[in-house]
């Protein structure tokens, strides 16, 4: 029948489309019909693309025998998500530098990474480069390695100084009082008539779970002495220091120093719209291409009032993970070591702005150079070596969401009395908890 | 001739060119419908984070469902939704196309003006939408300011922040419903409107008993979809205030979304899914029965 020759036709007309489609690429392939190649994803940000690229190239000039296919992270809303799917899909690469340390749960579970330090030379490797007390918090559930500590991305404060010094703010304000009195100066004088456009400070307001990097976790952090929200699985973050955290951002709102707003399409600290900014070093590379003309300094996040000790923060720690699809483990293994040679924690200093999990930074003299050129990076280094990373526990979004909506409730609206919305917070991260069980 | 019984008839003899024809729609059915409602039903009693292998827990997801408070929220907040969208969303379109199918000059220039919305990408209009909105930056707000009126917080104070949604949603889809009603006002015939006006009944009066009354099959099927259109507001929260402040404006499908994809929870959005298709199948349903009674002549 004709009509039926001509759709029979069509679809394998259509199939051998589609295989052309997915058939593998050119230049995917290993280099030569004997050698082995290695999938690396890096994050999908220029600049670690071009870390990246970099690195790669090296590395395929001096092993041509493991030639290394670099693709950066598909570009979706989170990398976790793409991970995830990827996992899933069976799809991973050999190797992944972005891997964020509070889904490695997810990922341990689902038997998707290597264990590294079933590697003999993981722990001489480790002890060279990253302090003994940084790495114990990469240990998974089950005792095990499975992530090299990368890159840290220490939460600091990034301040203003003319527009501190022009309200009369002469010290960097270290506690919550001295943050508070700062802002009322700020408010006094950029807005003697009660609305005006330049902020002590700002955070989104909206209830994203992600945004809790910025504000009450390495607060907490911070203001419980270098605590985390879980100890031995379990939340125990109701206490004094999580009180005084929300409490601390619910006088930021309610004397007006922090607007109940979102800006959409700018950023209010590059426009110079705000005095402080809670953010990373990456923000030092903004600064200098978006507000070059700005005087700013770094300082650790402020404390409550009589604060002892360093001040610790949230490290948004980024690190570097094999995928247990890779056929090539000790090939894949040798390039991650390549990876955290002295001389690319350099690159990724000079291209990135970001620091490596070294204890040598400040010491060694390969990074002198860098920091004598960048001042305010050396803050952030200091700062490296007094951080937290994110507790390894399942549904570690959802619990930041819960803790986001109470900190909306109680810091923003001032709604809800601080010490009632931590119990709340605690109670809704229990319920998540036992649901996981 | 041809027909159903022609059709069986060449079927039942052996010629299966027929099931050519129905092959593409039947895979896309299989696809993207059957399967995934199939699945989903399946995932009802599961926890399912799609890395690792399902979990049976029985009844454990409505067990949860029953004692989450945010469920209850997003229930509420979708209603609320509905309450101002679908009165407003009918009578500005009603308003318009009354306008519209007058004798004005450039009458087909605004048709394809109030349409404009409907076929723009629905983030491009929140992200537009977002910048008007904004309490600080926002153009909305500069306008009144420079009027000498004080700022309106759109989407920063709870109880301001669905009817905002809500206007923007009305905005951008008054074109659809105003072609609706666009075709039931030209299916009214005119002979009804020179017999009211030859028996002395003013414009206002022949709206009221002439047009109204005529339009009842148009009012019913508009309201029907915005119900179901309503049930379905996602874009707006998650972009315009990812479902803040304190909650005002976590609808069902926002709720849905981030439990299936924030947090991994298939087995439980799943489970939400078919609790909301139930709500709105029970919203419906009583709309149906309440506009039957109240419309019919």
């Amino acid at each position: 029948m004709d009509v039926t020759r001509t759709l029979v036709r069509g679809a394998v007309i259509a199939c051998a489309a589609l295989g052309l489609a997915c058939g593998p690429r050119p230049g995917t392939g290993p280099a030569n019909g004997a050698g082995i190649t290695l999938t690396y994803w890096p994050a999908p940000n220029p600049q670690e693309i071009q870390l990246a690229d970099t690195l790669v190239r090296i590395w395929n000039t001096l092993h041509p025998e493991i030639h290394v296919d670099m693709q950066p992270i598909p570009v979706s809303i989170s990398t976790e998500e793409v991970l995830l799917a990827a996992i899933a899909g069976k799809t991973t690469p050999d190797v992944c530098s972005n891997i964020w340390p509070g889904a490695l749960h997810d990922y341990t579970q689902a038997g998707g990474l290597v264990r590294l330090d079933a590697f003999p030379d993981f722990d001489s490797v480790m002890a060279a480069r990253t302090p003994r007390e940084l790495l114990e918090q990469f240990r998974a559930g089950d005792g095990h390695f499975y992530e090299v500590p990368w890159k840290t991305n220490p939460v600091m404060m990034i301040y203003n100084r003319r527009l501190l010094r022009e309200a009369g703010v002469d010290t960097v304000p270290a506690t919550y009082g001295a943050y508070l009195a700062a802002g009322a100066r700020v408010a006094a004088h950029a807005y003697p008539q009660g609305a005006g456009s330049v902020w002590m400070g700002e955070r989104d307001v909206r209830p994203l779970w992600w945004q809790k990097f910025f504000d009450f976790f390495p607060f907490y952090i911070a203001a419980s002495g270098g605590k985390t929200l879980f100890t031995g699985g379990k939340a125990t973050f109701d206490d004094s220091s999580a009180a005084e955290v929300m409490g601390f951002f619910r006088d930021c709102y309610a004397r007006g120093y922090f607007p109940r707003t979102f800006f959409p399409g700018h950023d209010p600290f590059l426009l110079e719209e705000k005095a402080t900014h809670f953010s990373g070093p990456w923000e030092v590379a903004s600064i200098r291409k978006f507000a070059p003309q700005m005087d700013f300094g770094v300082a650790p996040i402020p404390v409550p009032d009589g604060h002892r000790g360093p001040v610790y923060t949230y490290g948004d720690y980024k690190n570097i993970s094999i995928f247990s699809t890779t056929a090539h483990r000790r090939e894949a293994w040798e390039f991650v070591k390549f990876l955290v040679e002295a001389r690319h924690d350099l690159l990724l200093l000079r291209i990135c702005d970001q620091i490596p999990v070294r204890g040598d930074l400040l010491d060694n003299p390969l990074f002198a150079r860098y920091f004598q050129e960048n001042p305010p990076m050396v803050a952030f280094a200091r700062q490296a070596v007094y951080t937290r990373n994110m507790d390894n526990v399942p549904d570690m979004k959802e619990i930041l969401d819960a803790i986001a909506q109470e900190y909306e409730s109680c810091a923003v609206y001032g709604r809800v009395p601080p010490a009632v919305a931590v119990r709340d917070a605690v109670r809704r991260t229990n319920l998540i908890m036992e649901w996981d069980k | 001739m041809t027909g159903p019984r022609s059709l069986v008839r060449r079927l039942a003899a052996g010629d299966r060119t027929a099931y050519w024809f129905v092959l593409p729609y039947a895979v896309f059915f299989c696809a993207f419908v059957a399967y995934p409602l199939v699945f989903s039903f399946i995932l009802v009693f599961h926890r399912w984070n799609v890395v690792t292998p399902m979990e049976w827990i029985g009844l454990k997801n409505f067990d949860r469902l029953i004692g989450d408070g945010l469920f209850y929220r997003s229930l509420l907040n979708t209603l609320t939704f509905l309450v101002i969208h679908i009165p407003l969303q009918a009578a500005v379109a009603l308003g318009l196309a009354l306008l519209l199918n007058t004798a004005i000059r450039g009458r087909g220039f605004f048709r394809a003006i109030y349409f404009l919305p409907v076929v723009v990408s629905g983030v491009a209009v929140t992200i537009l939408w977002q910048q008007l909105y904004s309490y600080d930056n926002g153009v909305l707000n500069a306008i009144l300011r420079a009027a000498g009126l004080g700022r309106v917080p759109w989407l920063v104070d709870p109880s301001m922040a669905m009817p905002s949604i809500a206007i923007m949603a009305t905005w951008k889809n008054v074109g659809i419903y105003i072609v609706l009603f666009l075709v039931g006002l030209q299916n009214i015939p005119r002979e009804l409107y020179e017999a009211a006006a030859l028996d002395g009944a003013r414009p206002a009066a022949q709206f009221r008993h002439i047009t109204l009354p005529m339009l009842n099959p148009t009012i019913v099927v508009i309201i029907v979809l915005s119900t179901i259109g309503g049930f379905s507001l996602f874009i707006e929260p998650y972009v315009l205030t990812g479902g803040g402040p304190m909650q005002s404006t976590l609808s069902g499908m926002l709720y849905i979304y981030n439990q299936a994809f924030s947090f991994d929870h298939m087995g439980y959005a799943a489970t939400l899914g078919f609790v909301y298709a139930l709500v709105i199948l029970a919203v419906v349903m009583l709309q149906r029965r309440v506009i039957d009674t109240e419309l019919t002549p």
